[in-house]
Order: structure tokens, then C-alpha cells, then sequence
């Protein structure tokens, strides 16, 4: 082979360079979208961030809010977040043992037909749109009895069942069944295996399920606007009998005010809220890759 | 039990804790304050928010320790919340409707405050009270046939502005709402066209586009980040957000502007308050008395079961609100004081209130 | 996102002893009671609202969907409005979405130094953890007056002659508003799941490619794109119903406009869910009570109809490459 043809090999041919050229191309679109994509992100979170943190003070916390206030007044937005606690508490505590109970139902006692059925169910339940929700607890227990707490955490409560039952059901699903066969070869009943030995091997998977879910309804607003937002008490109220304010649903009326005050705290607000979701989430992922690992070590 | 029990027993405890937190919270607060204990919950119009939530409730509250709780949610929230029994008390500057008045089950509403909706406008360059406007041209802007500033109909209303040339956005409200009531009450009186076409409700069906705010504070809101707007706004909301006032022309041909004289002076116009509390004091007639009048004054009211379990709580407050005194307490948020007529209505409606 | 794996193996009824205990029946009773309320609380969810909507049905039918305006005075209810505004906004957000989407998917697992991937990554997930009406909260007060200031009036003037990009909306409220808020809220879920997605594909198909000689756009192309075909879709037709689903952000952003339908994206609208947030509790009438209820109707019906589609996808994925897709 002469010398002219052995290089003409080892050039890249005309192809091979449009292919290349391509690749290039593609892969800097790909930067451009990932760039692009990160500058929203970091636009949007760094925007609420600085605005948040800049308007936070303790008086959010501890004051009640004043409205029409002339001139400047110290005031916060103490019955928001009490307001928020009693009703993701009471949502929470609503949807832990049904959740639950869904799920042992579904993974262990059902046949095939039900059991598709129900994972029909729970995914249809979960993509219903928190308006709808909200209209549909208005309907049925808002009309005639007045907004109530307990009514937002019914509300809460429906959006967060899917989440807490699906987590469920995934971890009870890697409880490996020679589990169960020890424990039935041993004699134990039924009941017994299922609440003594299986449930507690995914108690870690119930908790992050219970607080993804916390997390994913603490800043709702539409299920809330028509069943528990005419309540603007002068200071903390915890009783649930009583339509309480939240922290969304602050944010949400401050949002279309003229005022900078109101603007304020609406983003000292947000800031919180989202920190508290944050909090959440993390807390939920760092338990979640806790039991993880836990079950892949095995029984103990 | 398997061995790491440690976590199981901490999540059991945990939730046993957190149940155990939420009953007492329930049974606590269940039991402590029995339905707020006296505090009256109430919500509706955003008009009269400043008078119950800014002047009436600290107030009250300071004297007999009851207090008020308020929320803006519009008129027409406030209907429904009434009618709901979501609420002691219903706020709506509109009177009801007679398929809301049928569900509402046997409400009363009493008048319980005076004061008035006014366009408001964000030109740059013009300044509060300088806009001057005829009901006809405010209702041909709203229609869609002004389009812009710079419209000769405008300028000969306007011949020492600089009105420039800029199309105009108007601005409504987005929820249903009593000051849209007065305003398209009043605008169909002065056009013909607006009441064959659009017509008058606390919601309607907006000609042209223009942009939609949610409550007063809203149209404010939406007034002020857009140049070249027009919108309208209960009185109280233009001091407190420093917005510009446009001036009307009222049928006797001065251009008003809303005070608590103007208000008062079209107030006159009411002689009798009928069964179904339809009082309109908009557009006032051509005539010397009515030579100050405010041409979009309106009366708000509140809404209240004639059979409630706070019929005490409820006949005082309401009773307190309408003497003299808090009528006048509330004057600088330009809330003109009943008239007479009005206010012997309001108290013989209020001795229907029983438990 | 996850599906209920129901495709388990048969070995999961390890009980089969005859003997039944009291307390099994508790159990089983208490559990079944719970499941069998799952599904009655779905049954009641759809009852109510069709219940609320009769009145509506019987009496505006169909010719509801078509007629644009919401007029109270004359009692003309339609939701042509809301369904072009849903439209406009959702599929909008969908398109600027998924670029970006994927975009960083594919970013985050083959392009990415080691360095970068956590922070994305963290920056994606809190993205996704901002709650609606923080979003809706910076749009009326930060991206609003953008938009208004700087980019409608850019980009009339250069691409003013497609009609989508006509005259700029004074008020920085209006559906490009809403698509841009809705974009940032789907990004979040299309991006976390292809991503998960796209670091599903086995190295050895990968390699394979590489090793065939292909450049790496091209085994993106060949290998990771068709092998997660069905999960990207699956994860574009959830961030839809996302989009679709939005209340409370369109209702602060959109321009509450209930009768314009315009090819300008700039002009105020509203959507099913807008509406329904502001306007569901100052009906006039039954027949506008019952108008609400019908856009609330039309609204669960699609939210169903994508999640059991999307539902599918998934289940046909799952099966085709034994996983289960999380």
C-alpha cells in the first residue's frame, strides 16, 4: 500500500465528519437546553429565595395579621401556619391508616381481578385535579355545614391517599414471601404475620410515603379555597371545628393585593412554605435510601 | 419481632404521638371554644371590608371582647357562603337574585353601609381628578368602541389634557363582585347599548377582552402595572392605594367625583326600600337636588339567616354598626352614613333575627 | 411517578392453610372495608359532580362545549373559551417543556461531568417541590412585568407577523404568561423522570452502539430515545394532566378572561381550572352553579381519561422490559 493510500485510510471521510459534525451539533443543543433549563431554575428559585428570605421576620411568625392597616403595623401571619399545621396534622392522621390499610388489602389479601382493579383505582384517584376535589368536599360537606378544618384536611386527606396506599404497597410488594412461609411454617396466624412481621420490615417506606405525601399537599391552595378559607382570626387558632387560614391560601389572597406590605409577606411566606417542603422531601429520601438499604442487607 | 425493632418501635411511638396529638388538638380546640365562642365569622364584599375589617372589628371586639371574623371574598362568594351556612353573616353590595334569595332559605339582607365604586385610571401624565368622562363615553370605552386615548370624543371632554395616543386596556373584576353590580348598574342607565347587550350582574359577559383582577385589591393591582388602564374601584381602595380618581359627568352636567357628600347627595334618591332590598341610587336624575350627586353610589348589606344560633350575637353587632357613631367612624374610608329611611328599615329587619 | 405493579408473581399467596382465625377476618374485613372506601370515595368524586352538572347537561347539552362566553345576565353559559385557553396553555407548556425536559435528561446522564450532576439534579427537584402559588406568586410580580416590558414587545417586533405574537397584552397577564408558568411547572416532572428513565438503559446497549462506531448523538438516537419511548410519553402525558389540572397559578397569571378566543397568545384568558377557582362560589343562578359543575365535569373526565392512558403506556413499557417503572 502506498503512502497517499494508507493516509487517505486513516483520514476521516467526508461522512464520517458530517456525522461527527452532527454529533457536535446535537450535543451542544443539548448544553444550550440544559443551560437554558438550569437559568430558569436557578432564576425562579433564587428569585423566591432572595425575596423570601430578605421580608423574614419573627413577626411573620408570632403576629396576627392586621387588614386595612393604616400606616405601618407589625403584623404577621401566626393563624396561616397554625392554620396549616392542624390541617396537614389532621389530613396526615386521616390518610396514614386508611393508606395503609388499602395497602395490606391490596398485597395480600386480594385476588388478581380485585387487585388491578384497585391499582386502577388509586391511580385514577390520584390524578384528579385538586380543584375538583375541593368542589367535591364542598359539595358534600361544606354545603349546609359551614367550611371547617377538619373539611380542608378531608380534602387534603383524598389528595394524599394515593401516595401513601402506592408506597405502600411497593414496599409490602419486596417483603420477600419466604417471610410470610417462615412465619405461617411457624404457626403464626395470618394477622399476626402481616402486622408483626411484614408491616414493620416497611415501616421506613410508610414514612417516606407519609411524607412525600406531606410534602406534596402542604402547598395546595384549590382544594382548600372552598373548604376552609374564610377564616381570618386575630391570632393562632387551633380548634378545627373552625374554617382556619393557611399559608397557601395566604399567599394566594396577598398575591392580588396592591400593597408592598402585603407583597412582603407573601413572599416571607413562600419562603417558609418552601423550605418546609424542602425539609420534607429531603427528610423522605433520606429515609427512603435508609430502608433501601436496609432491605437489600436482608432479614434480620 | 424482627431485630431492628429500634426503628419500629421509634415510627410507633411517633405515630402514636401524632394521633394522640391530633385528637387533643381536635377535643381542645373542640372544646374551648365552642364555635369561636362568640366570634362572629362573616365574608363578602371587598367594598365593605374596610369598614368591617378595618374599623368595625377592632372596635367591637375592644368593647364587648367579640370578635369579627372577615374574608374579601367578593359579593358573590359571600352569597354563596351564607347561603351555605358557612358563615354567620353574608356581606354583598348587590341585592340578591330571586333564585339566590330561594336558596338562601329565608335571608334577610339589611343595609348596613353607603359608599361607591369609581373608575380609576393609569395614564402616564394624568394625574387623580384630571380624567373628565360621561357616563356614554366610559360605556362606549367598556364596550370596545373607544379604543384609544387619543379618541376625539375624549378630547372634547378633555381639551386641556395631553392625551396620547395608546390604546386603552380596561379592567374588570374577575370574581363575581358588587361593585360590578353598581358599575354595570350604572352603566346601563347611561347606554342603552350596554343594558340590551350586556347588562347588569355581579358577573358579566366583558365585551372586547380587557384584563380580569381578583377583587379590589386585584383591580388595583392590575391598574397600577399597566399603563394606559382603565378600571374601577370601591372608594376606599383608591386612598388607601393612592390610585388616580376619574371624574363623571352626573345627569345634572357637573363632574363629580366620589366623597362622602357626593355619596350622600344621591343617596336622596331613595324613597322606599322594597321587599327585595333593590335600591338603586345610581345615575341620579337631572336635577337641582341631585347637582353633587356621585353617579355610581351604592349600598351594601349585610345577609343573615333569619334563624341562626348567633341571632343575639348578630342583632347586636349589626345593631351597633348601624347607630350613628360607627357610621361615622368609618367616613374617612369615604363611607357616607345612612340615611334615615335606610336605617329604619335596617333596624325593624333586624328584630326579625331569632334563634 | 409509579404504577401499582400488579403483574407480580403468582408466588405472592403463600397462605393457604384452611384454618381461619378470627382475628385473619378482622384483618381481612378491616382492610377490604378500607380498599372497597378507595374505591366508593372515587364513585362519590365522579356522582357529585355529574350530579352537579345535570341541571347543565339537560339544558345547555352539548352546545355548551362550543359556545364562547360566560354570560350570568342572559344565562349563555359555554366553555369554548376555557376549553381553547386549557388547550392553548397545556399543550403550550408542553412543547416548551419538553425540549428543555429532555434536554437536560440527557444532559444530566451522558453529558455532565461528575461535578455538575448533584447540583442539577438538586436545582430540578426543588424546582419540582415550589409549590403552585409561590409560582403564581413570582409570575404576577416578576415574570409579568418581564414579559411585558421586554419580551412580548421583542418578540412582536421580530416575529409579529405570525398571529400567535400579535399585539403585547399592557397588563403582563395572559396566556403566553400562563404557558411560560405552566412550562416551569411540568419541567420539573418530565425532566426527573427521563431522566430516571434514560439511566434505565442498560450500558450494554450502549456500549454496544459505541462500540459499532456510532457518535454519541446518534446512540442517543438509536438506542436511548426508542428504548425509553414509552416511558417519555407516558411522563409528557402526566406533566399534560399537570398542566391541564392547574388552578390556582393560571387564575393569578391567565388575565381572567372568559369570552375571547384569539389567535394571540398575548390576550388575556382562562382556563377550566382558572374558572373554577375564581368563579365557583359566586354563581347567580342554579344554572350557572350547574354551568361550573359541567367545566368541573369536562375537567375530570380528561384528568381521568390521560391517567388511565397514561397508566397503560406505562403497563405495556413495564411488561416489555420486565421493570417496574418508578
Amino acid at each position: 500500500m502506498s503512502a497517499a493510500e494508507l493516509s487517505a485510510l486513516q483520514r476521516p471521510s467526508d461522512r464520517l465528519r458530517r456525522r461527527q459534525a452532527v454529533n457536535r451539533g446535537m450535543e451542544l443543543l443539548a448544553w444550550l437546553a440544559a443551560a437554558a433549563a438550569v437559568a430558569i431554575l436557578g432564576v425562579v428559585v433564587s428569585s423566591v429565595a432572595k425575596r423570601g428570605a430578605s421580608e423574614l421576620n419573627l413577626d411573620l411568625l408570632t403576629k396576627a395579621p392586621v387588614p386595612f392597616a393604616i400606616g405601618s403595623v407589625k403584623q404577621g401571619l401566626v393563624n396561616a401556619f397554625t392554620g396549616s399545621l392542624v390541617i396537614v396534622g389532621l389530613a396526615t392522621a386521616m390518610t396514614l391508616p386508611v393508606g395503609i390499610l388499602v395497602a395490606i388489602y391490596v398485597n395480600e389479601f386480594a385476588p388478581r381481578r380485585i387487585r388491578n382493579g384497585l391499582g386502577l383505582v388509586i391511580d385514577v384517584l390520584a390524578g384528579i385535579p385538586a380543584i375538583v376535589v375541593g368542589i367535591f368536599v364542598f359539595g358534600l360537606v361544606v354545603l349546609g355545614h359551614g367550611q371547617s378544618a377538619l373539611a380542608g384536611s378531608f380534602a387534603l386527606a383524598v389528595l394524599m391517599l394515593p401516595f401513601v396506599a402506592r408506597a405502600t404497597i411497593e414496599v409490602l410488594a419486596l417483603v420477600p414471601d419466604s417471610l410470610r412461609e417462615a412465619a405461617l411454617g411457624l404457626g403464626a396466624p395470618r394477622w399476626r404475620t402481616t402486622l408483626g412481621i411484614v408491616l414493620p420490615q416497611t415501616v421506613g417506606g410508610i414514612v417516606t410515603g407519609g411524607v412525600l405525601a406531606v410534602a406534596r399537599v402542604a402547598g395546595e391552595t384549590a382544594p382548600l379555597l372552598f373548604t376552609s378559607s374564610v377564616g381570618v382570626s386575630n391570632g393562632a387558632d387551633w380548634n378545627p371545628l373552625h374554617a382556619l387560614q393557611t399559608v397557601p391560601v395566604a399567599i394566594f389572597e396577598l398575591s392580588e393585593s396592591d400593597n408592598t406590605g402585603d407583597h412582603a409577606r407573601a413572599w416571607a411566606a413562600a419562603f417558609v412554605l418552601l423550605m418546609f417542603i424542602l425539609l420534607t422531601s429531603l427528610s423522605a429520601r433520606w429515609l427512603a435510601n435508609r430502608s433501601r438499604r436496609k432491605l437489600a442487607r436482608g432479614v434480620r | 419481632m424482627p431485630r431492628n425493632g429500634k426503628l419500629v418501635r421509634i415510627a410507633c411511638v411517633l405515630a402514636a404521638a401524632a394521633v394522640l396529638a391530633a385528637v387533643a388538638v381536635a377535643a381542645a380546640g373542640a372544646a374551648g371554644a365552642k364555635r369561636s365562642g362568640g366570634a362572629l365569622v362573616g365574608a363578602g364584599s371587598s367594598l365593605v371590608a374596610p369598614a368591617v375589617q378595618g374599623v368595625w372589628g377592632p372596635a367591637y371586639q375592644s368593647k364587648t371582647g367579640v370578635g369579627i371574623q372577615y374574608s374579601a371574598v367578593g359579593s358573590g362568594a359571600g352569597i354563596a357562603q351564607i347561603t351555605a351556612r358557612t358563615v354567620d353573616f353574608g356581606a354583598s353590595d348587590a341585592p340578591m337574585t330571586p333564585d339566590q334569595a330561594r336558596h338562601c332559605h329565608g335571608c334577610i339582607e339589611i343595609p348596613w353601609a353607603l359608599a361607591a365604586t369609581g373608575p380609576i385610571e393609569n395614564i402616564p401624565g394624568v394625574n387623580g381628578l384630571q380624567l373628565h368622562l360621561t357616563g356614554a363615553t366610559l360605556a362606549k370605552i367598556y364596550l370596545g368602541q373607544i379604543t384609544n386615548w387619543s379618541d376625539p370624543a375624549l378630547k372634547r371632554l378633555n381639551p386641556k389634557l395631553k392625551l396620547p395616543n395608546h390604546s386603552i386596556t380596561t379592567v374588570h373584576r374577575s370574581d363575581g363582585s358588587g361593585d360590578t353590580y353598581a358599575f354595570t348598574d350604572y352603566l346601563s342607565k347611561v347606554s342603552k347599548t350596554w343594558a340590551s347587550e350586556i347588562g347588569k350582574s355581579t358577573s358579566v359577559n366583558w365585551p372586547a377582552g380587557g384584563v380580569g383582577g381578583k377583587g379590589n385589591s386585584g383591580v388595583a393591582q392590575v391598574v397600577n402595572s399597566t399603563p394606559y388602564s382603565i378600571g374601577y374601584v370601591s372608594t376606599a381602595y383608591v386612598i388607601q392605594n393612592h390610585l388616580h380618581m376619574v371624574r363623571l359627568q352626573n345627569a345634572a352636567g357637573n363632574y363629580t367625583y366620589p366623597s362622602v357628600k357626593s355619596i350622600e347627595s344621591a343617596a336622596q334618591l331613595v324613597k322606599r326600600v322594597p321587599a327585595n332590598t333593590v335600591i338603586s341610587i345610581t345615575d341620579p336624575p337631572a336635577s337641582h337636588k341631585y347637582r353633587n350627586a356621585w353617579p355610581i353610589s351604592t349600598f351594601t348589606y349585610a345577609i343573615v339567616p333569619t334563624k341562626s344560633a348567633k341571632a343575639t350575637e348578630l342583632r347586636d353587632f349589626i345593631g351597633w354598626a348601624l347607630g350613628a357613631k360607627q357610621q361615622k367612624a368609618i367616613q374617612h374610608y369615604v363611607f357616607a352614613p345612612l340615611p334615615a329611611l335606610v336605617a329604619k328599615v335596617a333596624h325593624n329587619r333586624l328584630k326579625k333575627i331569632h334563634s | 411517578m409509579s404504577t401499582i405493579d400488579t403483574t407480580g408473581t403468582a408466588a405472592r399467596r403463600p397462605f393457604t392453610g384452611r384454618r381461619v382465625r378470627p382475628g385473619d377476618l378482622v384483618l381481612q374485613g378491616t382492610a377490604g372495608l378500607a380498599a372497597l372506601g378507595a374505591a366508593v370515595l372515587l364513585g362519590l368524586v365522579v356522582y357529585k359532580v355529574v350530579e352537579g352538572s345535570r341541571l347543565a347537561l339537560s339544558t345547555l347539552c352539548l352546545g355548551f362545549l362550543a359556545h364562547i362566553g360566560w354570560d350570568p345576565v342572559h344565562s349563555h353559559f359555554g366553555a369554548g373559551s376555557f376549553l381553547f385557553g386549557t388547550a392553548v396553555t397545556s399543550i403550550g407548556a408542553l412543547l416548551l417543556a419538553t425540549p428543555l425536559a429532555l434536554g437536560i435528561a440527557l444532559f444530566l446522564t451522558e453529558l455532565a461531568p461528575s461535578w455538575i450532576r448533584a447540583p442539577v439534579t438538586a436545582l430540578v427537584e426543588t424546582l419540582a417541590a415550589i409549590p403552585s402559588v409561590v409560582i403564581g406568586l413570582w409570575g404576577i410580580i416578576v415574570l409579568g412585568p418581564l414579559l411585558r416590558d421586554h419580551v412580548m414587545p421583542a418578540l412582536h417586533s421580530t416575529l409579529g407577523f405570525i398571529p400567535l405574537f400579535g399585539t403585547p397584552n399592557p397588563s403582563g397577564l395572559g396566556l403566553f404568561t400562563a404557558i411560560v408558568v405552566l412550562t416551569i411547572m411540568i419541567l420539573p416532572i418530565i425532566a426527573s423522570i427521563s431522566r430516571e428513565l434514560f439511566l434505565g438503559v442498560p450500558p450494554e446497549l450502549k456500549e454496544a452502539a459505541l462500540g459499532l462506531g456510532t457518535t454519541r448523538w446518534e446512540m442517543v438516537r438509536g438506542v436511548i430515545l426508542p428504548y425509553t419511548r414509552g416511558g417519555v410519553a407516558a411522563a409528557m402525558i402526566l406533566g399534560l394532566g399537570r398542566a391541564v389540572g392547574e388552578a390556582i397559578a393560571v387564575a393569578q397569571v391567565a388575565g381572567g378572561i372568559d369570552n375571547l378566543v384569539s389567535w394571540n397568545l398575548f390576550n388575556g384568558g382562562n382556563t377550566l381550572a382558572g374558572k373554577l377557582a375564581l368563579e365557583f362560589q359566586s354563581s347567580t343562578s342554579n344554572l350557572e352553579t350547574s354551568g361550573l359543575f359541567y367545566l368541573a365535569l369536562i375537567l375530570l373526565v380528561f384528568s381521568l381519561v390521560v391517567n388511565v392512558f397514561a397508566r397503560s403506556v406505562v403497563r405495556r413499557v413495564a411488561r416489555r422490559q420486565g421493570l417496574l417503572v418508578r
